[in-house]
């Protein structure tokens, strides 16, 4: 997994979920956790990720990575499926549909979304310790990411890793991270040293950012809702399985008509030919 | 594998919120316990510790997203209190991006921070056992993430069977029950219009799965965890022998 690249996503798009407001965003993807917690429909619960995944199309980022970062805990619910398997086969399903939706809602926060932002609307719910933590260590990642990759071509170049000398290359892999935590943490010394000369006092300037209700906030908002009111809905309603169908129609037009609209006007005009 | 990577909305409510006040009270006496440190040159390692930690559980070793914790360095070189401190800040980022269920962040910390805080206590009595030696911090070290590893999978599994994993029961409707209509609040609740069969997770194939594939992870997750404080204790001894925080 590329957490350079999901920095790099949540930076640059600008989508209309990329300029809402934070605070509506985790708003909305708590109401679509909130809905997956309470719904054991498998069809509501195909239908929403086929909404989060028409959302995925919205946002205009690369379709097929978001789509692979987020399947990810699939891996492990299905250690759990299998082990819940009884002949049926809607109970497992079930059980991976709701990793996948429950992934796929918080990819699509984290790659609209800059870390710093999400840990600044966190900030009125975590003690000044933990706040500061997450902040140096999303600021470290970046430290390590950048200086990992030369380590392990460093050591690559220099025949640290060889073939069938498993020992050798596990001493030299550790030693690398060994090494990493070292210089990573003279660097974030400094980092964090540099950040209290310029008057930095456990707050970030994005820490009070504006929570006004403005019209680019509808939108996740409004997707947020239709997907906790379905969900309530086939929670409270016994008969509301046999509409079901109608809303796997809905989710299903709604992805097709999305990705004809995003992705035919490339296709005909000969753009991913040329890429 | 210490990991529970149960998704949302399996695990009973109750159970779940269990966990964040567990969690919860942990983090508060672990703050508490802090207060009197110095914490300028504390946070940058909690930091440096927490992001090693991201990195290490994003780098898959087998392709099954098999991957090393370094829980236990971070026990180890944080101490108890903020290693438990920095476990939740690694939960909290990974799951964001879909590592874990956000709603069993707390389940998570609870589990693999007594990985961290076994790790350190583990560290330092076979030190003292091992002596003053050249290889005594690196053994010490493997023989302390073999261990802890080992009773977090064991607390992984029992967590699994304490919560009375049914996903027929968890993931049922309580009709009658105005309040279990939204949440099954009730793990043992009979439903009287709707007989529920008893098909819980089959604990035994779990923790089978869990251990078979988990002993090569404790291995390995021992040999490197050695060979990283090898390393450290050589280069800068103050960071592995530093006071307990």
């Amino acid at each position: 997994m590329d957490i350079g690249i999901i920095d790099y996503y949540a930076n640059s798009g600008k989508s209309f979920l990329h300029r809402a407001l934070p605070f509506y965003k985790m708003i909305s993807i708590a109401l679509v956790l909130l809905s997956i917690v309470i719904t054991s429909d498998f069809i509501v619960l195909l239908s929403i990720y086929l909404m989060l995944t028409g959302l995925v199309i919205l946002t205009r980022l690369p379709f097929f990575k978001i789509i692979s970062i987020a399947a990810y805990p699939a891996i492990f619910a299905l250690l759990f499926a299998i082990s819940s398997l009884n002949g049926d086969w809607i109970m497992p399903a079930t059980i991976v549909l709701k990793a996948l939706d429950a992934a796929l809602a918080m990819v699509i926060l984290i790659t609209t979304t800059p870390y710093p932002s999400v840990f600044a609307t966190l900030s009125p719910f975590l003690p000044r310790l933990i706040l500061e933590g997450l902040y140096l260590t999303y600021r470290s990642l970046f430290i390590l990411l950048g200086l990992m990759g030369n380590l392990f071509r460093a050591l690559k170049v220099r025949g640290g890793f060889g073939q069938r000398s498993y020992i050798k290359n596990v001493r030299n892999f550790a030693s690398g991270i060994g090494l990493l935590l070292i210089r990573g943490l003279d660097l974030s010394e400094r980092l964090y040293g540099v950040m209290q000369v310029r008057g930095y006092g456990g707050r970030m300037a994005d820490e009070n950012s504006e929570r006004r209700f403005t019209q680019k906030d509808i939108l996740p908002l409004a997707i947020g809702l239709f997907i906790f009111g379905v969900s309530l809905g086939a929670r409270l309603e016994e008969g509301f399985s046999q509409y079901g169908i109608y809303l796997l129609l809905f989710s299903i037009v709604f992805i097709l008509t999305l990705a004809f609209y995003f992705y035919a006007p490339n296709i005909i005009r000969g753009v991913f030919w040329k890429r | 594998m210490s990991h529970i990577h149960i998704p949302d909305g399996v695990m009973p409510i109750w159970f779940v919120l269990a966990g964040w006040a567990a969690t919860a009270v942990i983090l508060y006496f672990c703050m508490r316990r802090v207060r009197d440190v110095e914490l300028g040159r504390k946070i940058p390692l909690i930091g440096i510790v927490s992001a090693l930690m991201i990195l290490g559980m994003t780098l898959d070793i087998i392709p099954i997203a098999y991957h090393i914790n370094m829980s236990v360095i971070a026990g180890i070189v944080l101490g108890p209190a903020l290693g438990f401190i920095s476990i939740f800040i690694v939960d909290l980022i990974i799951s964001m991006f879909g590592h874990g269920g956000v709603t069993v962040v707390g389940l998570n910390t609870l589990i693999v921070g007594t990985e961290a805080m076994l790790g350190f206590y583990f560290f330092r009595v076979f030190l003292g056992v091992f002596g003053a030696g050249r290889l005594s911090p690196g053994m010490s070290a493997a023989l302390a993430a073999v261990l802890s590893l080992i009773i977090s999978t064991c607390l992984m599994i029992g967590v699994v069977y304490i919560s009375q994993i049914n996903p027929e029961r968890v993931l049922h409707v309580h009709k009658e029950n105005p309040l279990g209509k939204i949440f099954s609040l009730e793990p043992e609740g009979e439903n009287k219009r709707h007989k529920i069969e008893d098909k819980r997770i089959d604990i035994e194939t779990f923790a089978k799965t869990v251990f078979s594939l988990g002993v090569f992870g404790w291995i390995l997750e021992g040999v490197i965890t050695g060979f990283v404080i090898r390393y450290v204790s050589r280069v800068r001894p103050d960071l592995v022998l530093s006071e307990v925080t």
